[in-house]
């Protein structure tokens, strides 16, 4: 088990919380479910229900340009109802979190074993976390399957590892960047040596699971490439300037049409560009590519929302121990409460109030990147040091210098 | 280049520099508040200027005399005999006064609409503040725009009853006049609505709720005529028979918000310029000659005002109701007694209409944020803003200060192998004292120094990091948040005659939260089960920002550190709940400062005290100021001598006690936030100020406490004692104490 009684209880918390506000406040769905930094293109609720509304009579999804997300969510919530299927995400979450924390182990000398149950109650009662809830931002899916397949991976369980990622990246794509870190991790747990055939059945596994999944959601809306093209196409051609709290939806309004290909297939390369660098960089801390790349990829990728950071804020804590090697932690805390707060009030400002213009709104969500980069970047920084600082024992503790 | 760094790296973790935030913080405040009073010059204000070029104020001819004046004399029998009260002599010889009805009159104004070819509608409302029901009935005539497509529209309004309760008689005629003289005119490219309400702050909130459908349809009645979006709205105000001298205008909006500039330096170029009527802001009309306008004072004045009416965000007029839906609005109110007719007032609203009809999109190019200071002067948001942001960065400094300080505590180092800590050689520690003032010796130097001389080893005060225990001081001020929210519920939901009552009911409890809370803080055990509770890993948090094991310079060493005793464990947690409180009431100051700026410069202001009150239970002099601080500065405090200065200033008469005032501005808030939506007041109050108070309260009141309540004071020189037995004793002291305390309360 798992977890501790103590965990148990605040687990049960943390759910009648959200059951309880569900039902006292049945109108706080619809309020959040409108916010920018919680319902973007392809997380919102609001454009699920018209989806799925569409699709309950028979009519594509697709159809109006509204739904960019994935065609078996629709089917999800024809049958389930939204408050417990968004609170049972939230507590598997959770769940998967403390069994990736019980797991951890690692060499270096500042570790100390974690409390699973700990980093899943902070998790859950992140603010960020209750919010994209209460707002129903479908990006739980996504996370709930990302932790899912670290979970496995750390397990060692390769079959549960490359389903739960195949599941990810076929409601939102990106869990894919995340494939190379993954079979690290997996194969670090399993202390098998990486070659090509260790490597073919768990490949033949993720793009089985994909192949599936694609194949019944071509089942389900009658044209495959209405799914490629209004789910995933949209997703990469960013065709929905919708703001949000990325850095996208301003360059691309902003863009001569000449040159908008060009700069999609930057920024993307930009993003890709991570992977590859964080996993060659720090092939022995997989986990921590992981959740660095998580966090690169909410600043960076073109509909992030809080729901993202709240993944972010939920895995960071597993490298706790190098907290004391970090250097901005509060600059890059305030930074990121500051944004929190200004976003609504520019956005009001902006939309309903409009005696504020776009650019308030967007020097927010610069702000807020920056924050979330800071916090990224300062905890590369830590897990360097932390990993000199094994090299050279003798060094720990003093001041270094470029020379 | 390295030189500089670890120079720099040595002023890291000097502590000399730790005693300089609370100047910092102190500077920033008094900086915004000076920043605030320099507004007024020359130097920082600026000349108003048009700044959307299609308005071309005044450069239209207007018509509006000769003929009119008599149809509006004519009108104005027609309005006098059903608005005003009628004296009839009776049969007998008695006098009676009868009043015409809301519907009577309604049907009369209708009428006069429908003798001039205009189409009208009348919509009812009903609101229920405070147990007490409020309703009437709005009636409005649409002239159609011959040129236009009806996607567009003016308003003009004419409230029966003024915001100061005066009969409207003249603007509700001159209305009619104008609806007459409008729709003769062929150049309207936008459709022109005329709307009469009873009042200046039901009415017109019901009708523009319902123009934009956003209006509970249980209360307040759809309306069945409509027009295109509305540009902009004016408001006439001519509550006397008399002729007038000048043209006051009013724009403030609920909830702070403003109509854009351009609207407003249209009004007054008109009317200054082209009818030559002197205009005032802010109830200003006092000046003995127009040139006294440019004096500082009196700008002061103006400014102030604009400010308060800004911070209480209620309506000024009936413009005011407008302002949220973004469509700018302002009331032009006659005042004084001089040459002006009803006819220029015409005039400057046939203007002012007319240069709103030139333009081809909404009012955008001019400030919405902005202070005026006279009819010709104002501040930008760039020149203003910084003394709100200064003053939540005063707060944002003492945080990150209270936070700094709360990672650390001063140990003398040493200890082991010292033999008896009362030997200390006092004048080396006077050494130490003078080289930490001497900028020229480093930290290493000052380490090395006393062994150097081959004197006894010396003790040296050595700031050493420890864990900060988190959990506690963020559950505590998180459930003061959420509690505060009950009062402002209780407040603004309370039927009208149970207000005072229930205000006196809570002030008694809000001022006994701090004083439990600081008993039951005062012991220590629970501070010592909260950790056992959490674990120890909230230090995870700890050194946030601070190099805690990076580089191991000077006076900061970074052991392990043992388990805090429980008087530092005590001063550890009211530091950090000061600092999480500090840091939360600067972000809210700073944001605010963007929604509306001058109730987040008053908050800031009133708060600007709680910064520096704190724990102070060694420094009977600290902890006297603080409480007199605390006692000032809170919001009941502050009410009372506001209500004071109100009836001083010659607001209320008197005729009006203290309450009866109090009850009239409860009521007021209550109106506000149920009619307008009027969040300012209720909001900075209960979720700002006083949170931010309690905490203060809390840390001042537990100063005392531990002084007055003798078990805690002795507790600690115990455990004081007890540290020199070793780290060991100490935690056996305490869960000793702890077992002792629990015993004595059994």
């Amino acid at each position: 088990m798992v977890l501790q009684q103590k965990s148990i209880f605040l687990f049960v918390v943390a759910a009648a919380l959200r059951l309880a506000v569900f039902y006292l406040f049945p109108h706080i769905t619809s309020v959040l479910s409108e916010q920018a930094e919680i319902a973007t293109p392809v997380s919102s609720y609001k454009r699920l229900l018209e989806g799925l509304f569409l699709y309950e009579r028979g009519v594509s999804p697709y159809d109006g340009g509204v739904y960019h997300q994935a065609p078996l969510l629709l089917v999800v919530f024809e049958f389930l109802p939204p408050a417990a299927v968004f609170t049972l995400l939230d507590m598997l979450i959770a769940y998967n979190i403390a069994t990736i924390a019980e797991r951890l182990a690692l060499p270096s000398p500042r570790f100390r074993k974690l409390d699973g149950g700990q980093l899943a109650i902070a998790y859950l009662f992140n603010p960020f976390t209750i919010l994209s809830c209460l707002g129903h931002s479908t990006t739980a899916f996504t996370n709930a399957a990302i932790t899912q397949a670290i979970a496995s991976a750390s397990t060692g369980d390769a079959f549960g590892t490359m389903f739960a990622a195949a599941l990810g990246s076929y409601f939102s794509l990106y869990p894919a960047l995340l494939l190379p870190p993954l079979i690290l991790l997996w194969a670090q747990t399993k202390k098998v040596q990486l070659q090509l055939q260790s490597i073919v059945a768990p490949a033949a596994v993720f793009v089985g699971t994909l192949v599936l999944l694609l194949s019944v959601s071509a089942l389900l809306v009658g044209n495959l490439w209405d799914v490629l093209i209004s789910c995933y196409g949209a997703q990469i051609t960013v065709t929905d300037l919708t703001p949000n709290i990325g850095l996208w939806w301003y360059f691309f309004i902003e863009i001569f049409d000449a040159f908008r290909n060009f700069f999609i297939g930057v920024f993307w390369i930009h993003l890709i560009g991570y992977v590859g660098a964080l996993t060659i960089r720090l092939p022995e801390q997989p986990l921590f590519v992981i959740s660095s790349l998580i966090g690169l990829i909410t600043v960076f990728k073109p509909y992030p929302g809080i729901s993202d950071v709240s993944l972010y804020l939920g895995l960071l804590p597993l490298y706790k121990h190098i907290m004391p090697l970090t250097r901005y932690t509060f600059v890059a805390a305030s930074v990121l409460l500051y944004a929190t707060l200004l976003g609504p009030a520019f956005y009001h400002i902006w939309i309903y109030a409009g005696s504020g213009n776009a650019n308030f709104f967007y020097a927010i969500t610069l702000v807020w990147s920056l924050g979330l980069s800071m916090l990224v970047g300062d905890s590369l920084f830590a897990v360097l040091r932390d990993e000199w600082e094994m090299l050279r024992p003798e060094m720990r503790g003093k001041d270094v210098r470029q020379i | 280049m390295g030189l500089l760094r670890s120079s720099l790296s040595n002023l890291r973790t000097s502590p000399r520099l730790l005693a300089v935030p609370p100047y910092i913080s102190l500077l920033c405040m008094l900086g915004g508040i000076i920043w605030i009073l320099l507004l007024p010059l020359d130097e920082y204000s600026r000349r108003t200027y048009i700044s959307e070029n299609a308005l071309l104020p005044g450069q239209v001819h207007t018509y509006f005399h000769g003929t009119e004046q008599n149809i509006f004399r004519a009108y104005y029998h027609e309005v006098a005999d059903v608005l005003e009260v009628q004296t009839k002599t009776a049969e007998d010889g008695s006098q009676q006064y009868m009043k015409a009805t809301p519907a009577h009159r309604n049907e009369r104004i209708r009428s006069i609409f429908h003798n001039s070819g205009i189409k009208t509608a009348s919509q009812s409302y009903k609101y229920n503040v405070g147990g007490q029901e409020l309703h009437g009935e709005n009636v409005y005539g649409i002239v159609h725009a011959p040129r236009g497509d009806g996607t567009e529209s003016i308003v003009i309004v004419a409230p029966i009853e003024n915001f100061e309760k005066q009969l409207n008689t003249n603007g509700v005629t001159l209305l009619l006049t104008l609806a007459r003289y409008f729709s003769r005119w062929s150049l309207w490219s936008k459709d022109i609505i005329l709307l009469v309400t009873p009042d200046t702050s039901a009415g017109p909130q019901a009708w523009i709720d319902a123009y934009l459908s956003q209006h509970n349809p249980e209360t307040v009645s759809s309306l069945t005529l409509k027009s295109g979006a509305i540009q902009g709205v004016i408001v006439i105000d001519y509550p006397f028979r008399h002729l007038f001298h000048e043209l006051h205008i009013s724009y403030d909006g609920i909830n702070g918000q403003l109509p854009n500039l351009d609207l407003i330096n249209t009004a007054i170029s008109i009317s200054s310029s082209q009818c030559g009527i002197p205009t005032l802001l802010q109830s200003q009309h006092r000046y003995a000659k127009p040139e006294h306008q440019h004096h500082y004072l009196n700008r002061l004045k103006v400014l102030g005002h604009g400010m308060r009416n800004q911070a209480i965000g209620h309506s000024t007029g009936a413009h005011s109701v407008f302002m949220p839906y973004h469509i700018d609005a302002i009331t032009l109110t006659a005042i004084g007694q001089g040459r002006e007719d009803e006819m220029a007032f015409g005039r400057v609203v046939e203007s002012l209409t007319r240069s709103i009809n030139n333009l081809l999109e909404k009012f955008h190019q001019s400030f919405f944020f902005y202070l005026l200071l006279q009819n010709t002067r104002f501040v930008s948001i760039g020149t203003y803003l910084p003394s709100a942001m200064a003053v939540g960065a005063g707060f944002t400094v003492m945080a990150i200060y209270l936070w700094l300080k709360s990672g650390y505590e001063q140990r003398e180092q040493g200890k082991e192998q010292i033999t008896k800590p009362t030997e200390r050689d006092d004048g080396s520690q006077d050494k130490i004292e003078r080289a930490l003032a001497d900028p020229n010796i480093t930290n290493e130097q000052l380490l090395k120094q006393p062994s150097a001389g081959g004197v006894d080893r010396v003790k040296t005060k050595v700031w050493k990091s420890v864990d900060r225990h988190i959990a506690l001081p963020a559950a505590l001020l998180a459930i003061l948040y959420l509690t505060s929210l009950v009062p402002m519920a209780i407040l603004v939901t309370a039927e009208h005659e149970t207000l005072l009552t229930r205000t006196g009911a809570l002030c008694t409890v809000i001022i006994m939260v701090p004083v439990g809370l600081s008993f039951i803080l005062a012991d220590n055990t629970y501070l010592v089960d909260t950790n056992i509770l959490f674990g120890p890993s909230t230090a995870a948090i700890s050194a946030n920002g601070v190099p805690k094991d990076l580089p191991e310079v000077g006076l900061i060493t970074t052991d392990s550190s043992p388990p805090l005793d429980p008087s530092t464990r005590l001063t550890q947690f009211h530091a950090i709940l000061k600092a999480l409180s500090l840091l939360v009431l600067g972000l809210q100051i700073t944001v605010l400062a963007t929604l509306n700026f001058s109730l987040s410069m008053f908050l800031g202001v009133l708060c600007s005290p709680l910064a520096f009150t704190g724990y102070y239970p060694s420094s009977p002099l600290r902890a006297r100021a603080s409480l007199i601080s605390i006692v000032l500065f809170n919001p009941f405090v502050i009410t009372n001598f506001a209500i004071m200065g109100a009836k001083l200033a010659g607001y209320y008469d008197d005729s009006f006690g203290m309450k009866e005032v109090l009850r009239q501005w409860l009521e007021a808030v209550s109106f506000g936030w149920s009619v307008w939506g009027a969040w300012g007041v209720p909001v900075g109050v209960f979720c700002v100020w006083l949170p931010a108070w309690i905490v203060a309260a809390i840390g001042v009141m537990s100063s005392f406490i531990a002084d007055e309540d003798g078990t805690i004071k002795n507790k600690v020189e115990k455990v004081k004692e007890d540290m020199k037995g070793g780290v060991q004793k100490v935690q056996k002291a305490a869960v000793r104490d702890s077992s002792q305390v629990r015993k004595r309360k059994k």
